[in-house]
């Protein structure tokens, strides 16, 4: 070893972009606006299941219960907690995203819907992020009414402790490549952040979320995440998201990384034959993938730990790809695994936080 | 025990010793629910079972499920954990390491 210092988890600054902190209903009662307080009371009522409470995070479990499995507690209920869970992951800086509002686009009623996001974000910004400055927020919008999502943005636009715009990216009725949603992404861009597509895994009468000819979780588990990712991302290179908004930065969180060379490939062989359906792109539709921002996590976990370098260099994961925990989640990703990847040490800089940095605007 | 930890396991009045780290992701194996599994196949004779009851560890931070008693990785046959021999003598739970 030369003069330099090896590197190690602790002398690298770690950004996790993807933490999530727990709002229970009573909470948000305090935020909410008249009368959804008066139905968040009602909701906090109810015995609290994991992402899953009736009106407020219609996501229902259909798995049949058997002892065994995780034991250990999956919510974090206050900044000094959080902080204290991601010392020792070694995690230096990390962007919060909701827990039940993982599945806000399903919630049918439009007005509460969008009351949930407001209360959310302004509970988000008194009680962790001013809090404790290490811990950046995502804003979180109801894709039900783009309108008053741009509104939100412009809310909170001088509160530089949100560092991205959250869209929930499951369950959707409206896919985000639709042209309803450009008030919201010119507000974004002017308030100068980025859009972070996040899934939850789900079964939902809404497309591609009809999930139900699977028997168990580790199917829809596994297709749920990816498949919101998939659907999202041809939606807004159909209508040329990334050409009508060229200096909008979108990132997809939490369907891991296997599915963007598949997804690039097919769609650079469909772009020679079909071009002149999506007249906006000006180039290969891989070439806008690879101007994309992914989470890593879950990270995938091939027996040979070097096939996850060499999945990265298909989509430019050096330059591209932010560690991302899901902390404290059950498939949460310990930063050790991914530090530990077989990459450069430039490549294992940048995904552990140079890339979250640019993408962000963090200052660090 | 110096700086390793294991977890110690009483079952069915005999013990057995593992040590208290997944080799998936170094989580606190040991601090996990103890609990059966399923299993289905032709040595069920194609039907649910549950078996194993009492004698499965499965790991707090990801769920990888463990047999106590052979300290074998029920899914992933490639992992198997270290067994350490454990005795009991006037009263005491000994370890040899």
């Amino acid at each position: 070893m030369g003069a330099e210092q090896r590197e190690t988890l602790e002398t690298l600054l770690v950004v996790d972009a993807d933490v999530h902190v727990h709002e229970d209903p009573a909470a948000l009662a305090e935020y909410a606006e008249a009368p959804w307080d008066v139905a968040l009371r009602e909701i906090a009522k109810l015995p609290e299941r994991y992402l899953d409470l009736p009106g407020m995070s219609p996501r229902a479990d259909y798995r049949v219960p058997f002892p065994g499995g995780s034991n250990r507690r999956q919510i974090v209920t206050s900044a000094a907690e959080l902080r204290d869970g991601l010392d020792g992951l070694g995690v230096d800086v990390a962007v919060l995203f909701p827990d039940h509002l993982l599945t806000l686009a399903m919630v049918r009623e439009r007005g509460f819907a969008v009351a949930l996001a407001r209360a959310y974000n302004q509970w988000l910004y008194e009680h962790w992020l001013l809090e404790e400055p290490t811990l950046k927020g995502a804003l979180t919008i109801a894709p039900q009414d783009p309108r008053a999502a741009a509104d939100e943005v412009r809310r909170h636009r001088d509160h530089r402790q949100f560092v991205c715009v959250y869209l929930p990216g499951s369950g959707l009725r409206t896919l985000y490549g639709d042209e309803s949603y450009d008030p919201l992404y010119a507000a974004a861009l002017e308030a100068g952040w980025p859009l972070v597509i996040h899934s939850v895994e789900a079964v939902f009468p809404v497309f591609p979320f009809q999930l139900d000819g699977f028997r168990t979780g580790l199917s829809v588990h596994a297709l749920a995440h990816p498949l919101s990712m998939v659907a999202n991302m041809l939606s807004m290179l159909e209508t040329g998201v990334p050409v009508r908004f060229p200096d909008l930065k979108v990132a997809f969180m939490e369907a891991g990384t296997a599915w963007i060379p598949w997804l690039a490939n097919r769609l650079d062989k469909e772009y020679v034959e079909r071009r002149r359906e999506v007249p906006l792109l000006q180039t290969r539709p891989s070439h806008y993938i690879r101007r994309f921002f992914y989470g890593t996590q879950p990270i995938e976990e091939p027996e040979n730990r070097g096939d996850v370098v060499k999945l990265f260099e298909l989509f430019d994961g050096e330059n591209q790809a932010m560690f991302a925990s899901d902390w404290p989640h059950h498939d949460f990703d310990h930063p050790q695994y991914v530090f530990g990847l077989p990459f450069t040490a430039e490549a294992r800089r940048k995904i552990m936080g140079e890339n979250a940095v640019r993408f962000f605007g963090l200052e660090v | 025990m110096g700086r390793r930890e294991l977890g110690i396991f009483n079952i069915g009045g005999e013990y057995h010793a593992i040590p208290n780290l997944c080799p998936h992701q170094r989580g606190p194996l040991c601090e996990g629910d103890v609990s059966g599994t399923l299993d289905f196949g032709p040595h069920t004779d194609w039907t649910l079972d549950w078996i194993w009851d009492g004698e499965v560890v499965s790991c707090p931070w990801h769920s990888l499920e463990f047999h106590v008693p052979t300290g074998r990785c029920v899914g992933l046959d490639d992992i198997r954990l270290r067994k350490f021999d454990v005795s009991l003598a006037n009263g005491e739970i000994r370890v040899r390491v």
